[in-house]
């Protein structure tokens, strides 16, 4: 979405260095991860501001976003603590501002191999053959279980004897005249009234 | 491969997954050519990327969709209310693998079920006596674990967590299939070596796919034309009332004629009822073969929902197969439950980028980051289970919004069901207990991802005003109009739809060969 011409000196919004950290600082508060480092904040903050130059609805959404949240933040939003930082972004979490920030966050602070690492996701695996022989079944807290089907003595039972209508099944045996088998309102209105509430 | 002219009348088929594939490879082996039009490009095994994003890109159909109605989906992904794939083989180029067959009782929903409110319940022309010597060919196509001679795959971590939990809840039905990927060499492919990378695409080929069996057999014959980068936008029809072209969108655009004997259209239950609708004419104002009404109407998308159960000790979940571990105990129909119909339990993994933006969407703060935070320790299963078909669920053509091409897309509303909520509620639960079972201290309830499973909206019935096709998949209204794909579902059962839609396939090729040769089409 173009921001209206009317207001061409919108256009003309651009964030500065400063907004660039406090934009660090608001995903870091957003997306608490005590392991990461730095980096993938700022990788992710510089996608954000990517993001934003080739949108001017976006770029001013952010740009006038990061102004306002100095001003609930009583200053500088980078001097708030994790929990108090999190209750002012609990505030916006509606606005676009906010939206932008957190979709573009998810779909990419988590897209790259310097965080999977840290997660224990091991990435692209085909070229190292799988994990065939790399531990596809390797876990040792749990005893070995069966992987071959069933073959004791009970059976699943597919229709619950409960179930009043289950002697018709199927309808093979029943004259198709006796059968109610449409939607259209049948003679059986009165089964699974647990359903019709 | 052979080329068919544009003015020779030809069995074309739109599609190339799980049913366009199959008719395509099954025609052609008794010697009928064909054409088969694909909406994506042809992606081969080796062009396929072990990286979540990079691949969705790649094989995701990403042309516009709008939705509405109640469900998630329409607030959290918009305009993705599927994740299918755009290429040669369609969307088996990316499922999971699982292969349950219906129940008998599941092609009689409505007799079996009784009357539910706002149910729009039918049986199926058909029984799973008539569908089993297909379930069995399918099975032995697709080589299907543990059937048929076929060997289980192993139990990968995330499946021995998942195999405990079943056996200390008491269920006893689980295994690591049936599952259409091989655990030794198969059919000329090699056995897996759990790379863990499905929904992206298979590079080793030991997933049953028809890019990597259907297709290449078919083209084999010498009687296969496959137009990759074909979009069909419209079905002509003759004065009488037959299908008698294809009107499609080549790669560069331009709009093509192939001329039609008999047209087949598996183009997934989004795309296929829109096809029908934009073929509305003056002899077919409501749409192509919509003289009852119901193209387009009861969108299943099965009862699904995810839970993510975090441990003090390793899983890596995201070693080996995806979907190898299925527990069938509560996939019967057992209305003290709550609810009608049953659902299965699937083993299920996702990377941490999917993870983030499916585990809970919309969220952030801690109770998001420690899900990821988890990783490592974290099993995951899916639950899919029978959803009921409801009129007012329902694919329409959106005026007011239009594709590259200038065409109206397609919109999707649905509603959950009380039943399908009741039955996701149950699901969630008992997967939370089977987790407990095995020393969980944590777990994320995901709600549906955008569909995989689509149904129902052209579907099958005895009575011309209750469906779109008979119980061969043969248009009610056009006599050379075919519906190959889970389009034609009637209720959507519990089971994961490919087997189905392969062994559907299969018996409709026999039909129409048939008919082709007594003069019966």
């Amino acid at each position: 979405m173009a921001f209206p011409a009317k207001y061409p000196q919108m256009n003309a919004t651009e964030l500065t260095d400063e907004a660039r950290r406090v934009l660090i600082r608001v995903i870091r508060v957003a997306f608490p991860h005590p392991s990461f480092p730095d980096a993938p904040y700022e990788r992710t903050a510089d996608t954000i501001l990517r993001e934003a130059e080739s949108s001017t609805w976006f770029r001013v959404a952010l740009t006038q976003g990061l102004i306002t949240l100095s001003h609930l933040a009583g200053g500088d939003f980078r001097t708030l603590n994790d929990e108090d930082g999190t209750k002012v972004l609990r505030r916006i979490e509606t606005t676009e501002f906010f939206g932008f920030i957190r979709r573009t966050t998810v779909l990419n602070l988590y897209d790259n191999e310097d965080v999977w690492k840290i997660l224990g996701y091991e990435g692209p695996s085909f070229d190292k053959g799988g994990y065939i022989n790399r531990g596809f079944n390797d876990l040792d807290w749990l005893p070995e279980a069966r992987i071959e089907s069933y073959d004791g003595p009970e059976q699943l039972i597919e229709v619950a004897t409960s179930a009043s209508v289950a002697k018709i099944r199927g309808g093979e045996n029943t004259p198709a005249t006796e059968r109610d088998t449409s939607n259209q309102p049948g003679k059986r209105d009165a089964t699974m009234m647990e359903m019709t509430k | 491969m052979s080329t068919i002219e544009h003015d020779e009348a030809a069995i074309v088929i739109i599609g190339s997954g799980a049913g366009g594939g199959t008719l395509a490879y099954e025609l052609t082996a008794k010697g009928l050519p064909v054409v088969v039009l694909e909406a994506g490009p042809y992606l081969r095994n080796e062009d396929y990327v072990n990286d979540e994003w990079e691949a969705f890109n790649q094989m995701a159909w990403l042309d516009p969709r709008t939705t509405s109605g109640s469900w998630r989906i329409a607030r959290d992904f918009p305009n993705l209310p599927a994740w299918i794939v755009k290429a040669v083989g369609g969307t088996t180029t990316h499922w999971s693998g699982a292969t349950p067959r219906f129940k008998a009782h599941e092609f009689a929903a409505r007799s079996t079920y009784g009357r539910i409110d706002g149910a729009n319940l039918l049986d199926w022309p058909i029984t799973l006596a008539e569908l089993a010597p297909y379930y069995d060919k399918a099975e032995i196509a697709m080589g299907s674990t543990h059937v048929h001679g076929r060997k289980p795959l192993p139990a990968n971590n995330n499946y021995t967590v998942f195999a405990n939990g079943a056996e200390r809840l008491g269920y006893k039905f689980y295994s690591t299939g049936p599952y259409a990927t091989n655990a030794e060499e198969y059919d000329g492919r090699p056995a897996s070596i759990q790379d863990g990378f499905n929904f992206q695409g298979d590079k080793n080929k030991s997933k049953w796919s028809t890019l990597v069996r259907e297709i290449p057999r078919a083209e084999a014959t010498g009687l296969l034309d496959l137009r990759p980068d074909s979009h069909a936008v419209q079905i002509t029809h003759d004065a009488s009332g037959r299908a008698d072209a294809v009107l499609y969108l080549d790669k560069d655009g331009n709009l093509q004629r192939q001329a039609a004997r008999l047209v087949a259209v598996a183009a997934n239950s989004i795309e296929t009822p829109r096809l029908l609708l934009q073929s509305a004419s003056p002899m077919f104002p409501d749409g192509l073969a919509n003289s009852s009404g119901q193209v387009g109407r009861n969108y299943m998308r099965h009862t699904t929902g995810s839970v993510y159960a975090r441990f003090n000790d390793p899983v890596r979940m995201h070693r080996g197969e995806t979907m190898a571990g299925v527990i069938a105990d509560e996939s019967r129909h057992d209305p003290d439950r709550g609810f009608a119909g049953g659902y299965f339990l699937e083993t299920i993994s996702l990377g941490p980028a999917f993870l983030a933006s499916f585990s809970d969407p919309g969220a952030w703060g801690r109770g998001f980051t420690e899900i990821l935070e988890a990783y490592a320790n974290t099993a995951g299963l899916w639950i899919v289970g029978e959803d009921l078909p409801q009129e007012s669920n329902r694919v329409t053509l959106n005026t007011t919004l239009s594709d590259k091409n200038g065409l109206p897309v397609p919109n999707v509303h649905f509603d959950d069901h009380a039943n399908d909520i009741a039955m996701r509620e149950h699901g969630y639960a008992q997967a939370e207990l089977l987790y407990e079972a095995v020393g969980s201290v944590g777990a994320q309830r995901t709600p549906p991802y955008p569909s995989t499973h689509n149904m129902g909206t052209s579907r099958m019935s005895a009575r011309s005003e209750d469906g779109v096709v008979d119980k061969w998949g043969r248009a009610h209204d056009v006599p050379n109009l075919f519906i190959s794909d889970g389009s034609v579902f009637t209720t959507s059962a519990a089971a994961n739809p490919t087997l189905t839609i392969v062994a559907l396939a299969i018996r409709q090729a026999e039909y129409i060969a048939d008919q082709l040769k007594t003069g019966g089409i």
